[in-house]
């Protein structure tokens, strides 16, 4: 049995080509179920503005390749020869490595970004409600959530954030204990301020003074995230009663000077004062953060900021590709356990059997049976079987209780000279 | 028993020492707890000790450096323990317990008998005022390390610099008012300790203040903090003015407590 995945990422195709190859949620099932009617009992496919990807198992890779790439091209309407281009496909240890890279952020454009593995769980969500993800892509998968996971909790990938708008509330933390009670000032109503204000809610913040040189915007914006706009003459005074401002003009001249700050800080009695300027140019004289307990950062700093958060991300990602590394020998040691196990080959050919057997005289006895009730048949009682066998083969490889596996020897008939190469196995 | 006592507190302030240690370099909470739990072991053997000592000895065992030293270590351990149970500040468990240990190490380099109390120091104000001005200088001291701590996060933020240990440190606003509370608990404890003192010395040298070295220097302390707190509720003196005042303050409690013993005379000479 091998894993595979086969498809493109924004390394390998420019984004023409991945547009056409993206599959939204709802083409997702039909794109699953002609994978499965290709011949594939296991899939899951992941598709996200950056990549599109295939896994599934098989016993003949190099078959099946063919036989997706041909369906790719029917199925999305596409050139042959961009397949050939602009794709890649990685088998077994190469391909678990490839998923528990994509799902820690680390093949991510932004590395270390956390929305993929939210993408690569619905997938693998997506997979299961529609019954193409099996024993293997089960483990895989599983397997793969604890990896991310532990890089989650023991590097720090996704520690610092890169975003201007994450890094000013990270920064307004080092600077006030809590920021639900705190309050901001916005200059200005563009997108930015908009976008920005967005992360602020997020935080717990509700009080949100707004000022903008045409009133009429800033009661707009006002009336969209439920602020209070105010008289742009009137910001002396607001800066009287806020804890943050956010400040992004289009004015060429700064509209807030040292001067202003000097005499709101006496006025404030000290209390600190954030200034977070992403206007440009700037609309805070940059020597206002010479003034005690006033702090401001403009859009540079925030940028040069940025920048060493992500120098750091891949200083850290050392670590997550050792997280990877051993996550990729634990998996195929399972995989390898799995095939050494007489047992457990045991168990899952006979009950296979069974199963056959059992399909094919109900199958007979059916008088008005189509293709569609067949295959779903053989759908259920696959999955049921597959879902029962799990538990046994995990009770196995546990190891645990010896009268537990004479039971389960007891159960599926483990002749005796089998026993031989199970003892050798142990 | 009581030397046994003290080792045992002693041994239990370097375990948490260690933990915390850990906690700084693997950043798990699990050992900052650890830490905590075995500091306030330590606490509790090292109080029993102190009071073992006092049915022994007869007397308020804060008569000379060793038991000076242990006492404050006690204060010391007493407030951090507070704060920790308040506010979110792990990381300054990094910087007292190891404070706490090794001045408990330097108490021990000291004479550790049992001495007679010399008559002048046999008055009921010696609990009182030794009490009420261990406190205070105690709660100082730990707002001493709080200030350093605040000036190294400040300058970061304003330097947009942030080494990586930044990110455990706590806001400038909590550190902040921890200094806060540091002053408004701490002044009243000196204050209380500077007029019991001054009550002592009239029933014991006859008058209220003689300006000897101790006294001076305490007064000195006592205005420094004076006016930090004045200006603080008056103008606003916040932040970066603070955390200065509170380190000068501390320079001067140092010269009260040790300087002055040390390198001069005086009527204070027995501390």
């Amino acid at each position: 049995m091998h894993i595979i995945v086969f498809g493109l990422n924004h390394n390998t195709a420019p984004i023409e080509i991945r547009e056409k190859l993206f599959c939204s949620e709802n083409k997702l099932p039909g794109l699953l179920k002609k994978l499965k009617d290709s011949g594939l009992d296991e899939n899951v496919v992941l598709s996200t503005c950056n990549r599109t990807e295939i896994y599934f198992c098989c016993e003949t890779p190099e078959e099946y390749l063919n036989k997706i790439e041909a369906l790719l091209i029917e199925y999305f309407c596409i050139k042959n020869e961009w397949l050939e281009n602009y794709t890649y496909s990685f088998i077994d240890n190469d391909a678990y490595r490839h998923l528990f890279l994509v799902a820690s952020g680390l093949d991510s454009m932004i590395i270390g970004e956390p929305q993929i593995l939210g993408q690569v769980k619905d997938a693998y969500r997506i997979a299961t409600f529609h019954n193409t993800a099996g024993f293997f892509l089960n483990k895989l998968f599983h397997k793969t959530f604890n990896v991310a996971k532990k890089i989650r909790t023991e590097t720090k990938i996704g520690y610092n954030p890169l975003s201007i708008s994450s890094m000013a509330i990270e920064l307004a933390k080092k600077i006030f204990i809590e920021l639900k009670q705190k309050k901001i000032l916005v200059i200005g109503a563009g997108e930015m301020c908009e976008v920005a204000l967005k992360y602020f809610k997020k935080e717990g913040l509700s009080d949100i003074l707004i000022t903008n040189r045409t009133l009429q915007n800033a009661k707009r914006l006002a009336e969209n995230i439920t602020g209070i706009p105010y008289p742009f003459d009137d910001i002396p005074e607001l800066l009287t009663r806020v804890d943050m401002v956010l400040s992004s003009t289009g004015s060429d001249e700064p509209i807030i000077d040292k001067e202003l700050v000097v005499f709101v800080m006496k006025k404030r009695r000290n209390r600190p004062l954030f200034f977070i300027d992403i206007a440009m140019p700037r609309d805070i004289d940059p020597e206002v953060n010479r003034i005690d307990n006033v702090y401001l950062y403009d859009i540079d700093d925030l940028k040069e900021l940025s920048l060493q958060h992500l120098s750091d991300r891949i200083k850290e990602s050392e670590k997550a590709h050792a997280i990877v590394e051993e996550g990729v020998i634990n998996f195929s040691n399972w995989l390898k356990q799995l095939d050494k196990n007489p047992l457990i080959t045991h168990i899952i050919e006979s009950i296979e059997e069974i199963r056959t057997s059992e399909l094919n005289k109900m199958f007979n006895k059916m008088k008005y049976s189509d293709e569609e009730i067949q295959k779903n048949m053989d759908l259920l009682t696959k999955n049921i079987v597959n879902k029962i066998i799990y538990r046994h083969i995990s009770l196995i490889r546990q190891n645990g209780d010896p009268s537990a596996l004479d039971v389960m020897k007891q159960l599926f008939r483990f002749e005796e000279d089998n026993e031989k190469d199970m003892e050798d196995w142990d | 028993m009581n030397v046994i006592l003290f080792n045992l507190s002693l041994l239990f302030y370097l375990l948490s020492t260690a933990s915390y240690m850990i906690f700084l370099v693997v950043n798990k909470a699990l050992f900052e707890k650890v830490g905590y739990y075995v500091l306030f072991s330590g606490f509790c053997i090292h109080l029993i000790s102190i009071f073992w000592r006092y049915f022994h000895a007869g007397y308020t065992p804060i008569t000379n450096i060793y038991e000076s030293l242990s006492f404050l270590s006690l204060c010391v351990t007493a407030f951090f323990l507070y704060l920790r149970r308040i506010y979110r500040i792990e990381i300054l468990g990094c910087i007292i317990t190891p404070v706490i240990f090794l001045m408990l190490v330097w108490a021990f380099s000291f004479p550790s008998d049992i001495k007679p109390l010399p008559p002048i120091l046999d008055s009921y104000w010696l609990p009182i005022h030794t009490v009420f001005s261990f406190s205070g200088n105690a709660i100082f001291f730990i707002g001493f390390f709080i200030s350093l701590i605040y000036l190294f996060v400040e300058r970061g933020i304003k330097k947009k610099r942030f080494p990586s240990i930044s990110a455990r440190l706590p806001s400038l606003e909590t550190l902040d008012l921890i200094n806060y509370r540091c002053m408004s608990y701490g002044f009243p404890f000196l204050t209380v300790g500077i007029i019991t003192g001054s009550i002592w010395a009239s029933t014991a040298w006859g008058s209220y203040w003689s300006w000897d070295p101790k006294e001076t220097w305490s007064l000195i302390v006592w205005i420094t903090y004076a006016i930090l707190i004045h200006n603080r509720l008056t103008i606003g003196w916040r932040g970066k003015k603070t955390a200065y005042m509170m380190i000068i303050g501390f320079f001067f409690i140092l010269i009260t407590f040790l300087g002055v013993n040390l390198l001069t005379g005086g009527l204070h000479s027995y501390l």
